[in-house]
């Protein structure tokens, strides 16, 4: 059930139902329903083509769709084009900026172009919003000169000058160094925390996994898991762990009583170590490390490998693949 | 982070406030740098200040009076003006847009809540504003040339005035341009290439009857004007030549030269910007709305029938006549009946192809279509509102070809029965002719277009618009006998109907004889041809929206699943 459905729940912030997108014969949105709720960090991970700026031109009121219905804060983007746009704040990916500008200029003619009239006004905004993403000692300086990560840095700046109240960043890591990821985490946090939903986009499900609350994966158009990371990891049945055993002897025995256990596959011996896939839960791990020992065989080392999230997006992927 | 204290209600942005726009104000920043713009205003100020010099140094060279001396300078100065705006200005107008575009900081200012008229003032007069301050640094020499050259507020005043709408209207081209052109390069040569041709190939139109191109320029207007800004011996001479020339008429009324450019250029620049809004409201909706196509259709060939039909009588309108008077035997004058089967023809072509340009605007897509039916299933209604862009463009393309036979017939008749040929007439047939000519055209091109897409009419123009009429040439000239055989294969390409109607139907058709049986019977032939296939075309398109209606409107509405644990 969607949050919409429930008597006197709050309004998501964001609201898809059935969307879909085609780029004549090609489908790049499949019948998406997805529900965000407000003040929080939701991503969106998925590989490249998997319709993941499709989706956002959608939302963002710069593209229409082949049908759904798409509700942005309780305003229909199909309908309200205005009304949206003005609650909306976008970082397209790549983050864009134009050449022959500076950075306090590019900042304070959006800043007027939405509204802040008096100049005191946007030089203000736009100071604060340069504070925000650690560049005021940038305000004067051209925004061809920049660096990648400086440059997304600007958009997002830009993005912030008129609060809005849902944010879209389409990809808004790529091209950042370490520490500006973690000031990036930090900010976006802190956007959530005072109530502005954000919604962002990467290709890198490590990146998405540091800084979202919540997350769903698209692949070709279509939703294949969505919730907290664990719920993703759940949904998309992927709970395999590789497991190590190094065995002081009685290889062939414990190899077999192994291989007679329904959740063990792929077992093989190489040396003292015994290695094979497992794919319990914790409970069902801990039973067959004391089955093990309960055989009497004498074990040196016991080591787990679980599968990264990015393993399981490659798996996905590539199992979800067009035919 | 979101103190109260900083955060601004939204303002509205008023188009007219330009001064306060701030996409306008962006670019006056970029584009008025002080090293950019100095350079040029060096370059313009230099070249005026020389032209200026120039001329008062040939006047005394040529112990010319001061005020002949300074107007020596007024042409050429206004030469240089005109490339500035109107070149220099169309090009930065739709280069920038595209630039816009490359660059992808584009989608920040579709996002940003300004109406699309603000949006559309912005860039009209904020990417060309370097190109303003080079024309104003023109203008203290212009006003120096005029105030010496004596020349009077009431012949500089609507010259620049039209100066003025001109450039506006070159740089609309160029923003629409830039608008709708994937890319910089062509954008930049199309809108240069269509200044180019406004003042090259289109005035060529007005010696084939269709007048009202020229008011597109500023040439009209120029000379009328020449005469109180020549240098005064000069001035008398274009003076006395213009008493041969005919004034500007629109039906029975008299306008000056730059009132009748004013409207006309007024009507084209509200089109480009209904175009323009509707583009920055939403990237996928057709340039112009159907009603607006079908008014501004009608609303063109009130233009060109008004203009056209005053130069009947006084004999203006035929090519022969600005030929003869080029040699100056205009006594011995008489428009041949050819010409006006031409003149006809030419008529007829025109609008056939002005229809087809609105139809290719008002067509939908078969992804608008399916967007329109799936909408309609969404709101519960079993039919599209018959104005969205989704819905058909059939009936208004029916009504287009309808307008365009009537004036068609109108203009032809006009010509037929003036008194240059006396005892001809046009019967109220050949309305019902030049009707199917132009429905057929029209409603063929406009089914398969929206049945088929804009691939298979691309391929049916080349094939059977263009290729019978190159082959048709190719053969006829090599001999006599193969002329007939010719005719019918040319007769294949729609484009020729509008030529062989009034070569067929007209009494004062005077086809050479190795035509004169073959082009009546393969017009007939054709044309029963071609009603046959729009017919065929239009049941196809009409099957075809159905069968999409049914298969979208049956199925249900998708039911959302949530995948949400």
């Amino acid at each position: 059930m969607m949050t919409s459905d429930i008597p006197n729940a709050p309004a998501p912030a964001i609201d898809i139902r059935c969307l879909r997108v085609d780029y004549g014969d090609f489908m790049a949105v499949d019948d998406l329903t997805l529900s965000v709720p407000q003040g929080v960090v939701y991503g969106l991970v998925g590989p490249n083509g998997a319709g993941k700026t499709s989706t956002f031109r959608v939302l963002t009121t710069l593209m229409e769709p082949t049908y759904g219905e798409v509700m942005l804060d309780g305003v229909d983007v199909l309908e309200d084009i205005e009304g949206v746009r003005r609650i909306l704040g976008y970082m397209p990916d790549l983050a864009p900026v134009p050449s022959d500008l500076k950075v306090g200029e590019f900042l304070e003619f959006h800043a007027a172009a939405y509204g802040l009239a008096s100049r005191s006004q946007r030089r203000e905004r736009v100071a604060e919003c340069l504070e925000e993403v650690s560049l005021t000692a940038q305000h004067d300086c051209w925004c061809k000169e920049l660096s990648r990560g400086q440059t997304q840095r600007v958009v997002l700046a830009k993005t912030l000058l008129h609060r809005p109240r849902v944010l879209m960043l389409d990809e808004p890591a790529s091209g950042l160094d370490p520490l500006a990821r973690r000031d990036l985490r930090n900010a976006l946090r802190k956007l959530a925390e005072s109530g502005v939903t954000v919604f962002v986009s990467s290709h890198i499900l490590s990146e998405l996994a540091e800084m979202c609350s919540s997350l769903c994966v698209m692949n070709h158009g279509r939703l294949l898991a969505s919730g907290t990371v664990e719920q993703v990891r759940t949904q998309l049945g992927r709970t395999e762990r590789v497991l190590t055993a190094t065995l002081l002897g009685r290889h062939e025995e414990a190899s077999a009583w192994l291989a007679s256990r329904p959740s063990v596959h792929d077992l093989r011996v190489t040396g003292q170590q015994v290695v094979f896939g497992f794919t319990g839960n914790d409970d069902a791990q801990a039973d067959l490390l004391d089955g093990l020992v309960g055989l009497g065989i004498r074990m040196r080392a016991f080591e787990e490998k679980r599968s990264s999230f990015e393993d399981i997006l490659v798996e996905v992927a590539e199992n979800n693949r067009r035919p | 982070m979101n103190s109260d204290r900083s955060r601004a209600r939204p303002v509205r942005h008023a188009a007219w406030n330009v001064w306060r726009n701030p996409i306008f104000r962006r670019y006056c920043q970029s584009r008025l740098r002080l090293r950019g713009v100095g350079v040029g205003l060096l370059i313009t100020v230099l070249i005026a200040g020389f032209i200026v010099a120039m001329g008062s140094s040939i006047g005394v060279h040529s112990l010319m009076t001061p005020v002949d001396a300074a107007r020596t300078g007024i042409i050429p100065l206004f030469f240089l003006q005109c490339v500035i705006l109107f070149i220099l200005g169309t090009a930065q107008v739709a280069g920038g847009m595209t630039a816009e575009r490359d660059e992808g900081v584009i989608d920040y200012q579709r996002l940003i809540p300004m109406s699309p008229l603000s949006k559309v003032m912005g860039y009209l007069f904020g990417l060309p504003v370097r190109e303003y301050v080079m024309f104003l640094g023109t203008l203290p020499f212009t006003a120096w040339a005029l105030w010496r050259g004596q020349v009077a507020w009431t012949v500089w005043a609507p010259l620049y005035l039209i100066v003025m709408t001109s450039a506006a209207l070159y740089h609309f081209t160029g923003l629409l341009t830039g608008t709708v052109a994937r890319n910089r390069r062509w954008a930049f040569l199309a809108s240069i290439g269509l200044v180019f041709c406004l003042y090259t190939i289109i005035p060529q139109m007005a010696k084939f009857g269709l007048v009202f191109f020229k008011y597109l320029t500023i040439t009209p207007v120029l000379e009328e004007s020449l005469p109180g800004i020549l240098p005064v011996s000069a001035g008398a001479v274009v003076r006395a030549g213009q008493r041969l020339a005919p004034t500007v008429k629109f039906f029975n009324l008299d306008f000056s030269e730059a009132v009748f450019t004013l409207f006309s250029q007024g009507g084209l620049i509200l089109t480009f910007i209904i175009m323009l809004c509707r583009k920055w409201r939403r990237a996928e909706a057709h340039l112009l709305g159907k009603v607006w196509a079908a008014g501004f259709f009608v609303w063109i060939q009130t233009l060109l029938l008004g203009n056209a039909l005053p130069l009947i009588e006084p004999g203006n309108l035929f090519p022969s006549r600005g030929f003869y008077r080029m040699v100056r035997v205009l006594p011995d004058w008489a428009p041949k009946p050819g010409e006006a089967v031409l003149l006809s023809g030419i008529y007829g072509l025109v609008t056939l192809l002005l229809i087809f340009v609105l139809a290719g605007i008002i067509t939908p897509s078969a992804d608008h279509q399916l967007r329109g039916w799936r909408r309609a299933r969404k709101q519960g209604v079993s039919s599209l509102p018959h104005l969205a862009d989704a819905s058909t463009g059939f009936w208004f393309v029916g009504v287009m070809a309808l307008a365009g036979a009537a004036g068609w017939f109108l203009f032809t008749r006009a010509l037929v029965e003036s008194r240059w040929f006396p005892g001809h007439q046009v019967p109220l047939h050949v309305l019902g002719y030049f009707t199917l000519v132009m429905v057929t055209g029209a409603i063929g091109f406009q089914a398969l277009l929206e049945a088929k897409g804009g691939r298979v009419v691309g391929l049916a123009a080349i094939f059977v618009g263009v290729v019978p009429i190159m082959a048709g040439a190719v053969f006829g000239p090599i001999s006599d006998r193969l002329i007939p055989a010719a005719a019918w294969l040319i007769g294949i390409s729609p484009m020729s109907m509008p030529f062989y109607a009034p070569g067929t139907l007209l009494s004062l058709s005077e086809l050479p004889a190795a035509a004169a049986r073959a082009v009546p019977r393969a017009f007939h032939f054709w044309l029963f041809v071609s009603v046959l296939v729009s017919m065929w075309l239009s049941v196809r398109l009409w099957v075809s929206r159905k069968r999409m209606a049914e298969r979208v409107l049956a199925t249900p509405p998708p039911v959302p699943v949530s995948v949400d644990p």
